[in-house]
Order: C-alpha cells, then structure tokens, then sequence
C-alpha cells in the first residue's frame, strides 16, 4: 500500500470540497437563476470549481511530505489552507472586476476565524478520516 | 584432571541457567486478531472542537453574510 503515495493524498484531498462544490453550484444557480440575485457568479465560478479542489489535493499531499519533519496536525495543517485560498479567491474576484455583495463584504473580519475553524474542522474530521480510509496517515 | 573440570563445569551450568518454560501459544490469537480488524473504528471528539463546532455554529447563525463567502472558498 505504500505505492502512489502523493496521488492517494491527492485524492483524498480533493473529495471533501468536490462534493460540497455540489452544495456551493446549486446555492449559486438557485440565487442566480430562480432568485435573479443581480451578482454575475459565473464570472468567478471557476475558483470554487477548478482551484479550490486542487489546491486541497495540492495542500494534502504538503501535508503528508512534510508531516514525517514538522508533525504539524492536520487540523492546523488545513486551516492553514485558508491564509493561501483567502487572499487568493479576493484576487480573483477584483481581477475579473466581480461586485461582491455589500454584506458579504461588511462581515468579513469575522469570516476570517469562522473560515478557520471551518476548515480545521474539516482537515481534522473529513480530510483525516479520507487519508485513514487510504492508508496515508 | 581436565574431564574432572568439565565435569563440575557442566554440574555449575546446569545450576545456574533455569530451563526454559514453554513457549508454546496456549490458544489461537487470530481470530481475536481479524474481530479486532473488524470492529469500526470510534472516532473521538474532544472537548474542545465540541466547542468549536457550537461556536461556529452559532457565529454561523449570526452573520449569516459569511455562509456565500464560505462556498465560495469551500
């Protein structure tokens, strides 16, 4: 079971936000399409979709390279996550000029740590568990 | 003189290391072994990510405006 190590991080990585991308697309076309909320989401669809699941996959297989030499937890390894997809996706939304919502704006110091943890949990529970059922860690 | 030696020589030896108990499995350790295998695993949760999560809950219940920035980045 030691053979294609990094591809089974990646794997492992990548299922947690594909399947609430499933969650994420309906919110998005539902308000969009049903609720005619005037935010082009299009526009900026491709993060959610291309770059946040492959930066999991990308940031699991981090985890298990590094884990033998910085035994950082995985819970704190995946929150981590979040200083490297924040300032990215906000870069994302001013390059293609996407007007984000005016409350989703507003409340973003707290996002920050409710990001967080979110994604601490997630590591620790979710990602941890995939990595256990793929015998990395 | 020398047979003599190696007599009491083997007579001391034979005082001096014990024989070996059996070592000899007295049952089959494996079945125990593959119900072990079997049995799922109990994920624990401590204290502090319960808290965590209620925290983040009720964060969650107060600014909902978070909640499109999380699928955005989820």
């Amino acid at each position: 079971m030691n053979r294609h190590t990094y591809l089974r991080a990646y794997m492992a990585g990548i299922t947690v936000p594909t399947i609430l991308l499933l969650v994420a697309a309906t919110v998005f076309c539902v308000a969009r399409y049903v609720y005619d909320v005037p935010v082009p989401i299009e526009r900026v669809i491709v993060f959610p979709m291309a770059v946040v699941p492959n930066l999991w996959g990308f940031w699991n297989m981090l985890f298990i390279a590094s884990h033998t030499r910085a035994h950082l937890a995985i819970g704190l390894h995946g929150a981590l996550l979040v200083l490297v997809l924040g300032p990215l996706g906000f870069l994302l939304t001013r390059i293609l000029d996407f007007p984000a919502p005016h409350f989703v704006l507003r409340v973003l110091p707290v996002g920050i740590p409710i990001a967080l943890a979110v994604y601490y949990l997630a590591w620790k529970y979710l990602v941890g568990f995939l990595n256990g059922v793929l015998g990395i860690a | 003189m020398n047979q003599q030696n190696g007599m009491e020589l083997r007579k001391l030896l034979k005082q001096t290391i014990t024989p070996m108990t059996p070592t000899e499995l007295q049952r089959d350790l494996w079945p125990e072994m593959l119900k072990r295998l079997d049995r799922p695993e109990s994920v624990r949760v401590p204290w502090f990510d319960w808290a965590l999560a209620a925290l983040l809950s009720a964060a969650l219940l107060l600014f909902p405006g978070v909640i499109p920035a999380l699928l955005y980045h989820l």
